[in-house]
């Protein structure tokens, strides 16, 4: 009786970062050298992202649903011999949950994962990124085959409409709602897209998905191309995410080997091809309208809206374009219909939602939470809250087109209408948590710099709009703050949100805008008093080392780049104020909280 | 169709643009970069109106946005006026010394930012009007560059363009002078090439390169009469078309054959 | 043949892999930007001729878009992340020391042509922050001192320097 085990390796970008492939490698090689098929038959797949990308790499067995965490090469031998050929667990390798206070086998029981729902991941981390028949053994491109041998397009519409469906891109408009538009419009040629240009710093939700289940968003379009009568795809993926291009690209070709993509699919007469185009390298070409140009092979600059791509998009034609998580959603909407799908979530925000849990909290990585959860859920019972000694002071979502959520605001349920009256946005999942040592003026320059880089430039609200909000909070930054500084950028901010062309000028006054709302004491600090009250605007920080607390321990001394610091063995060490550049590096590696700010 | 603009009702046509109505009824609305012969730019921000529409409000580019049946407009509300205000600002420092914003700021009563410095260098407000008027006048001989605050209007390499004909469609639409177009000694110089300036036939003064001839040559193709017309300035093009028409018997001619 | 030719006549190939047709602009001036390590002058008329673009859009496209540059890139071409996760974690600091050691900023290359500095918005790599990518190599939880050992390893001409 053979004894079949499967190893799930995560090849996701991250954990590739984390030389994930090497151990991918490690264990294809001992398992060839062993021979082992008469005992053991050990299947490796690399597959995408896990989830828990703070413990990368991470690898997962099945049946036995062991997980083991930062795996590095050296463990091979070891996993082999102890978790492939017997069934043991390597205790060393497992996470220790701290929520409770033990070591967890499976990562289905962490507490990172029990209020998560995964429908747009459901198969990440589950399948080989590279193979079509793990994703048809999941029951991939039933839905396809059921919409095209069962349902009218008419059909398919209503039961999308009917699920609640919002783009998961950030505007959160009703996917089934802009599907009617498209398939209304006049015309024979029409045209679906894929926005996989996920530009948002901090966010790589639409990068896994593409990365480790391409065919759920290929499948997805192809519904759509049958319910609003387009035969032709575009997947726009950008050209940082030189994985996620390769994966679609072989997914489309394997999907063609097997009729699911060109000609005649399933036998149906419709036909539904698809074609990857790789970005340029613009955050800008995320917007619609640019994106559209960018395909056409021009410059990607937003024209104006209305009229819309669903009328007028790619060529003239008419055009649907969703998000990749929206696209994602669309064949398990289909297999296992509306009623259940709006069963998830809130009121007007039906289903899940992917994020990207980042920055300064302890459990970073991919969640996936039903709607309405509340943000303080998804910070401490998922993420784990900030690291020791560090206080929570906000969470960032939306990107650079949304704001930060104090600590005050934190029952505030995860919808899209919710956290726009909240003055930030869903945006397209990143959710960056910050602590006591960000400054929430430096933060707000930090996106608006971005933004300056990334704006088309085409019109002056957008262009000069920012530029002049950016020099007026770099000189706050810097120390040369004046009275009036903050009303003006609120009158600036206020015309650039609505004067602006598209829809990156439109939200780029936010950050600002929210951090002055919730953060009005650290903007006040740094015009009134020259002061930067987390420690980190250069010219605004003095540092110290508290001699009260200092156990003399010499670390930070080691991390100093510029030797400012100086002090005996187990003795309170001293600061010279004159050499310090403020790079803060003694303050991150004292482990006594020392390093003090003035 | 009709629609209300600041309370007054309007006459409007499918397919027509919210300015085009404001335009024709003497409304007024202010904008930079539109133009008649190359419209829909939507780049210079400055027409934005509010618009009620089936129970919504929104504020939209006025150049661009599509009449409907009932539609309300308003021109100068509170909301609109404050930000076309600091938008003006915001032109003038870019643009500190065109007649054109200085004009428009004394008409809304904008005082110039003192927080912010303007560039006295400054010109362009990279509103496209020349990059179109080149794609569809001229040869493309220039185009936007880069992006963002480091864009920028120019050639290929930002060298001389082999392209360039010399004609100054782009010199001419330019809202605020930015293009430097220089003439003397029979020769035209813009864009950092230098062309041979063509005098008139009538009047013997220069008035275009022979690039330019040839180029709108071969666009109309060679039609009778329109050669002749070609070797003429605008003045005297002006000069002849007027003296046809006051040959009032050849006009009725025209008619006359024309109704036939 | 000279250089000028030579390179015309190699971006003639490249593009000559797709139809002629404008919407394949972005992806031959990607192939090429791969094939030089930068986009040559003789490259992008070629490519306006080819596809019957006006060559003064080519050079937009090619100053719009990232994802070029008009001179070659640095042998080691280092890109800071300095997406959200890695900011807050002090990319900036990694960037002055970068250019206290090597002398450059963002978007420049060092006179040697050994290094060029890039920064980027988010790798993905957010759990290692902050994040260098030297290469294809990734190097994480960086600090300036660690950062420092890893260019010196590159400037002594070893590659892999994890």
């Amino acid at each position: 009786m053979q004894n079949k085990k499967t190893i799930f390796v995560c090849c996701g970008t991250g954990c590739q970062a984390n030389g994930s492939m090497k151990i991918y490698q490690a264990l294809l090689e001992a398992i060839s050298g062993l021979n082992l098929k008469v005992e053991v038959v050990a299947d490796i797949k690399k597959t995408g992202c896990h989830g828990l990308c703070q413990k990368g790499p991470l690898v997962h067995i099945a049946p036995q649903e062991i997980t083991y965490i930062h795996v590095k090469t050296a463990d091979v031998p070891e996993i082999i011999e102890r978790s492939i050929i017997k069934d043991e667990v390597i205790d060393r390798l497992l996470y220790f949950d701290k929520q409770q206070n033990a070591k967890i086998q499976s990562k289905s029981d962490w507490t990172f994962e029990k209020k998560q729902y995964r429908i747009a991941l459901r198969h990440c981390g589950g399948i080989a990124n590279d193979s079509i028949d793990d994703y048809i053994a999941k029951g991939g491109y039933q839905a396809l085959e059921k919409v095209l041998k069962t349902m009218t397009a008419q059909q398919v519409i209503d039961e999308i409409k009917k699920s609640g469906l919002r783009g998961r891109g950030g505007g959160g408009f009703p996917t089934g709602l802009k599907w009617t538009f498209a398939a209304k419009a006049q015309g024979d040629v029409k045209y679906v897209i894929c926005n996989g240009d996920e530009g948002d710093p901090g966010a790589f939700m639409d990068r896994s998905i593409m990365e480790g289940d391409p065919h759920t968003v290929l499948e997805g379009m192809a519904i759509c191309g049958y319910a609003i009568g387009a035969n032709q795809g575009f997947l726009y993926i950008r050209d940082e995410y030189g994985l996620a291009v390769e994966n679609m690209r072989k997914a489309i070709a394997d999907a063609h080997s097997k009729g699911l993509l060109g000609e005649n699919i399933c036998g149906s007469g419709f036909a539904f091809d698809a074609e990857v185009v790789r970005g340029g390298g613009a955050f800008v070409c995320g917007e619609e309208t640019s994106l559209i140009h960018s395909i056409e092979g021009s410059t990607g600059e937003p024209t104006p809206k209305p009229p819309f791509p669903a009328n007028q998009g790619l060529w003239g034609k008419p055009t649907i374009i969703n998000n990749v998580e929206t696209w994602a959603n669309v064949p398990v909407i289909i297999n296992k219909g509306a009623d259940w799908f709006a069963s998830i979530g809130s009121e007007k925000s039906k289903g899940t939602k992917v994020f990207a849990l980042v920055g300064k909290i302890n459990n970073t990585g991919l969640v996936e939470v039903p709607m309405g959860i509340k943000l303080r859920e998804i910070i401490y019972d998922i993420g784990g809250g900030v690291g020791k000694n560090r206080k929570f002071k906000a969470v960032q979502t939306g990107g650079p087109s949304g704001g930060c959520i104090p600590e005050s605001k934190l029952d505030l349920p995860i919808d899209y209408d919710s956290l726009i009256a909240e003055g930030s946005m869903m945006g397209s999942g990143g959710m960056i948590v910050i602590d006591d040592r960000t400054c929430m003026v430096e933060f707000a320059r930090y996106y608006l710099k971005f933004l300056s880089e990334e704006s088309c430039g085409k019109c002056v609200p957008c262009r000069e709009g920012i530029k002049s909000m950016l020099k007026i909070l770099s000189d706050i930054c810097e120390g040369r703050g004046q009275a009036g500084d903050i009303e003006l950028l609120e009158q600036i901010g206020a015309m650039v949100k609505a004067n602006s062309l598209c829809g990156l000028g439109k939200t780029a006054p936010n950050p600002v805008l929210s951090n002055i709302a919730n953060f009005r004491d650290e903007f006040d600090a740094h015009i009134n008093d020259k002061r930067c009250p987390a420690g980190v605007c250069k010219n605004l920080t003095k540092l110290y080392i508290d001699k009260e607390v200092c156990i003399g321990c010499g670390l930070c001394v080691k991390v100093c780049p510029v030797g400012a610091i100086s002090g005996d063995k187990k003795q309170p060490h001293i600061l010279d104020e004159a050499k310090c550049v403020n790079c803060g590096s003694c303050r991150e590696r004292c482990a006594v909280d020392a390093v003090r700010v003035r | 169709m009709q629609i209300i603009i600041n309370g007054k009702t309007y006459a409007a046509n499918p397919g027509e643009k919210i300015l085009d109505v404001a335009r024709r009824n003497l409304v007024e609305i202010p904008t930079l970069c539109h133009s008649e012969a190359l419209p829909g730019l939507a780049s210079c921000r400055l027409c934005m109106v509010e618009v009620h529409e089936s129970g919504r409000t929104q504020e939209v580019a006025a150049c661009t946005y599509p009449v409907s049946d009932g539609m309300e407009v308003v021109t100068n509300s509170e909301m609109i006026t404050a930000k076309r205000k600091i938008l003006l600002a915001l032109y003038n420092l870019i643009a500190p010394n065109s007649e054109r914003i200085k004009g428009l700021m004394t008409r809304y009563h904008v005082k110039p930012f003192d927080r912010l410095q303007a560039d006295a260098e400054s010109k362009c407000i990279l509103c496209g009007l020349c990059v179109k008027a080149c794609e569809e006048l001229g040869t493309n001989a220039i185009s936007t560059l880069f992006r963002g605050t480091k864009k920028k209007i120019g050639t290929a390499f930002e060298q001389p363009a082999a392209e360039c004909i010399g004609c100054g469609s782009c010199a001419s639409v330019c809202p605020t002078q930015a293009i430097e177009m220089t003439e003397a000694d029979g020769k035209r110089t813009i864009w950092d090439k230098t062309f041979d300036l063509q005098r008139c036939q009538d009047c013997g003064e220069y008035y275009t390169t022979p690039e330019a001839l040839a180029h709108v040559r071969q666009k109309l193709g060679e039609t009778v009469g329109n050669i002749e017309e070609l070797q003429l300035c605008d003045y005297c093009k002006n000069r002849r078309t007027a003296e046809k028409l006051k040959d009032g018997l050849r006009l009725n001619e025209l008619f006359a054959a024309k109704a036939k | 043949m000279s250089e000028s030719l030579e390179i015309s006549k190699e971006s003639l190939e490249i593009a000559q892999k797709y139809q002629p047709k404008r919407r394949y602009l972005l992806a031959i001036l990607q192939d090429i930007q791969k094939h030089y390590n930068y986009l040559p002058a003789e490259a992008m008329e070629t490519v306006a001729r080819y596809l019957n673009v006006p060559l003064v859009k080519v050079y937009g496209m090619a100053t719009f878009y990232k994802a070029f540059s008009l001179t070659p890139k640095g042998k080691y071409i280092i890109k800071v992340c300095d997406g959200t996760a890695c900011h807050i974690k002090g990319s900036v600091n990694l960037l002055a020391e970068i250019e206290a050691i090597l002398g450059i900023e963002p978007g420049q290359t060092t006179d040697d042509g050994l290094f060029s500095l890039e920064t980027v918005a988010c790798i993905g790599a957010c759990g290692l922050a902050p994040v260098a990518v030297i290469n294809d190599e990734y190097h994480g939880n960086l600090t300036p001192a660690s950062l420092r050992q890893i260019l010196e390893q590159y400037q002594g001409g070893m590659e892999d320097a994890k």
